[in-house]
């Protein structure tokens, strides 16, 4: 029980898993227990001060009462009793005691007999006697004082609903509850106003991960949100320069790889022999695609291309036909338009990668455009072996390719993928993986409708 | 000198290439030699410039009819230089360029280059550039075009020969590959033509020598299928070819 307790706690902190959250729990719980203290504290004070008060007052009354009727004649007694009767208490004279000590208030009464011959002795002079009455003995509230008069006769005071006592005004807990709602709400804000820099490290690091441009944050606020901002935003500016610095040598390396390439293109006009002819052409296919696909990845989805809307179906028709055209199979099914805004020769880019693997590992891409009501979903299957999904997060790594040993036969140095990713990612959409039921590989790629921010 | 350059402009020769001559302007001394030595071989006469003094130079000697301009030149670049050419001559101009970005085939495009080649580039692909441009330069309306506008709209569409973009009557971008894009701007360069199977097969090869073997029966169903199955703009017209339908307006 108390550990299935403890879950729940734990749950429920997970839950409020924000620091404003917790924050405001912790100060919410807080102020309310101490609050609950306070208000006990007070109000047990408070019933203390009452009940000695109401003692005190009392015992006057008694002591008046006994002076009163001591001083007159036995056949009036009965009637300055009854004049003196007053709040609650009520008095009558009689010639025997009608308390009896004990019963189920007995603790309570001892302890006011106590009080009363403490604060007025002279009431207890001739004997007192404080208990329920004779004839009702178990009515904890009705209290019966019997004081002896020096003629031995008796005063008998019943004293109604002795217990009842002045209730604690509602004032007081609307005050406090009114002062702990004002803590609390300045609480949050404080939490709020405190946290918010954070919430903008946050994004600001998500923004230098999506764009690879360090947006700085703003170095203000407290002290110590202040060093973390400076900290932050130069972290970000020597994370920029690191990719400018590699960006621009792998860029110039591969810009400068252009002009030989282009000076082989030329010299193997003299190759006589055609067979070889055609195998360093092939080869120098090969390096131009691997430098095309550096400077793609390089280029990331920064590409200097407006994004306008365009048909994704087009440039599906197009990458397909291009493909059946070199003698691979490949189909295109589902909606015959399908209008979202974004790059074309970058989509053209991602998708002509995505159906280039399906071909190369899977042997065939059957292409599926779905139009739903926020996005457009192109599913493309392959018959390949798929990939495990442990191995997802590698495959989208650059330069990683998951077969090795096929290497040699499918060629490219697994940039694909990665720029494929980079691409749908730049136009807020989702690539996810999944291996069809029935074997293959399906990449499904979601773009979105709505217009995207520039 | 501009009087010079503006007659030899225009290239009143006969229909063989052998007696075209080719400028050739690259800092890179054996890519000059290499497709210089191409070009001979394939029947043109090539004069070589390694910078802008030496090709204004060149200019000035020869009668040139196309000129082959590296981008990236030590002094004036190619851009600039070809924006001065502009100035005084309509010399058509191929522009090579290491960079490849689709901005910088626009700029060189916007300062009057007839055409970009990015490297790495195949020798073939030169040649056939080199007949495509020389071909257009022999009829004079359509060297124009190039030049002067760079947007075609027929029924709505539009066509920005710039950016090679087709965008349709909504605004929508239609991607077009390379075949279905000659093959449109065939169409819309003689429009309520009746163009056979054979022009249309080589405009359309003459701009891009890569995989075109497929018959031009299905390029043309293909560029249907792209422009919205609107199987009225362009009409098969039996035993004869093809007829583009549409009103093409320039600019």
């Amino acid at each position: 029980m108390g550990e299935r307790q403890g879950g729940v706690i734990v749950g429920l902190w997970r839950r409020f898993d924000s620091l404003a959250l917790r924050t405001t729990l912790v100060v919410l719980v807080g102020i309310g227990l101490v609050h609950l203290a306070s208000l006990w504290t007070y109000q047990h004070s408070l019933t203390r001060e009452l009940d000695l008060a109401n003692q005190a007052r009392l015992a006057d009354q008694l002591l008046a009462i006994k002076r009163a009727v001591m001083r007159v004649p036995e056949r009036e007694r009965e009637t300055v009793a009854h004049d003196m009767s007053g709040g609650p208490i009520e008095a009558h004279w009689s010639l025997s005691e009608h308390a009896v000590a004990g019963g189920p208030g007995a603790g309570e009464w001892e302890a006011l007999g106590r009080r009363l011959r403490e604060v007025a002795p002279e009431i207890a002079e001739d004997g007192l006697v404080i208990g329920a009455n004779r004839r009702v003995v178990d009515d904890p509230h009705l209290a019966l004082i019997s004081i002896r008069l020096p003629d031995q006769s008796w005063i008998n005071v019943s004293l109604v609903a002795w217990n009842a006592r002045v209730p604690v005004g509602h004032g007081t807990l609307l005050s406090t509850t009114l002062m702990a709602i004002g803590a609390i709400v300045v609480s949050v804000l404080l939490v709020r106003w405190l946290t918010q820099p954070l919430t903008g490290f946050a994004a600001a690091s998500k923004e230098l991960y999506r764009s690879k441009e360090a947006v700085l944050v703003p170095e203000d606020g407290p002290r110590e949100v202040r060093a973390l901002a400076v900290a932050f935003n130069d972290m970000q500016r020597r994370i920029g320069r690191l990719i400018d610095d590699r960006t621009q040598a792998l860029a110039a390396v591969s810009h400068d790889l252009k002009t030989p390439i282009t000076r082989l293109r030329f010299r193997i006009e003299d190759v006589a022999e055609p067979q070889a002819r055609a195998s360093i052409a092939a080869d120098l296919d090969e390096m131009e695609r691997m430098l095309d696909q550096t400077l793609a990845y390089l280029r990331g989805d920064r590409a200097d291309e407006e994004i306008k809307p365009i048909d994704i179906v087009a440039i599906l028709e197009t990458i397909t036909d291009d493909a059946s055209d070199l003698g691979h199979a490949v189909s295109l099914d589902g909606i015959a338009n399908a209008r979202i805004p974004g790059r074309r020769l970058a989509l053209k880019r991602a998708f002509g990668n995505l159906i280039d693997n399906a071909i190369k590992y899977g042997c065939q891409a059957q292409v599926v455009v779905e139009d739903r009501p926020r996005n457009v979903i192109v599913s493309i299957r392959d018959h390949g072996p798929g990939i495990a999904p442990e191995d997802v997060e590698r495959a989208l790594a650059p330069f990683v390719r998951l077969e090795p040993s096929r290497n040699q036969e499918t060629g490219g140095f697994g940039l694909g993928l990665t720029i494929a990713h980079a691409i749908v990612e730049g136009h807020g959409g989702s690539m996810t993986f999944a291996n069809h039921a029935e074997g293959g590989l399906v990449v499904s790629v979601s773009l979105p409708k709505a217009q995207l921010p520039t | 000198m501009s009087r010079d350059v503006a007659q030899q402009a225009q290239p009143i020769k006969g229909l063989l290439p052998s007696s075209f001559e080719v400028l050739v302007v690259d800092d890179d001394g054996e890519i000059l030699i290499l497709v210089a030595k191409f070009l001979r071989s394939n029947g043109f006469r090539v004069h070589t410039a390694r910078s802008g003094a030496e090709m204004n130079e060149a200019l000035k000697h020869a009668p040139v009819d196309l000129i082959v301009l590296d981008l990236m030149l030590p002094g004036r670049n190619g851009l600039d230089l070809c924006r001065d050419l502009r100035r005084t001559s309509s010399i058509p101009v191929i522009m090579l360029t290491a960079k490849g970005e689709e901005t910088d085939r626009i700029i060189g495009l916007e300062v009057g280059a007839d055409d970009y080649l990015p490297k790495p580039f195949n020798p073939r692909e030169l040649l056939a550039r080199i007949n495509a441009v020389l071909r257009r330069m022999r009829s004079p309306d359509q060297s124009s075009f190039e030049r002067s506008g760079r947007a075609m709209q027929f029924a709505g569409w539009r066509l920005d020969t710039l950016k090679r973009e087709l965008t349709d009557p909504r605004g929508v971008v239609v991607d077009l590959s390379t075949g279905e894009y000659d093959l449109l701007l065939a169409f819309l360069e003689a429009p309520q033509r009746v163009l056979t199977r054979e022009f249309l097969l080589d405009a359309a090869r003459n701009r891009s020598i890569d995989a075109f073997d497929r018959s031009i029966d299905v390029q043309v169903s293909r560029l249907r299928r792209k422009l919205d199955g609107v199987d009225d703009l362009i009409k098969t017209v039996r035993g004869a070819g093809y007829l583009f339908a549409a009103d093409v307006t320039r600019g």
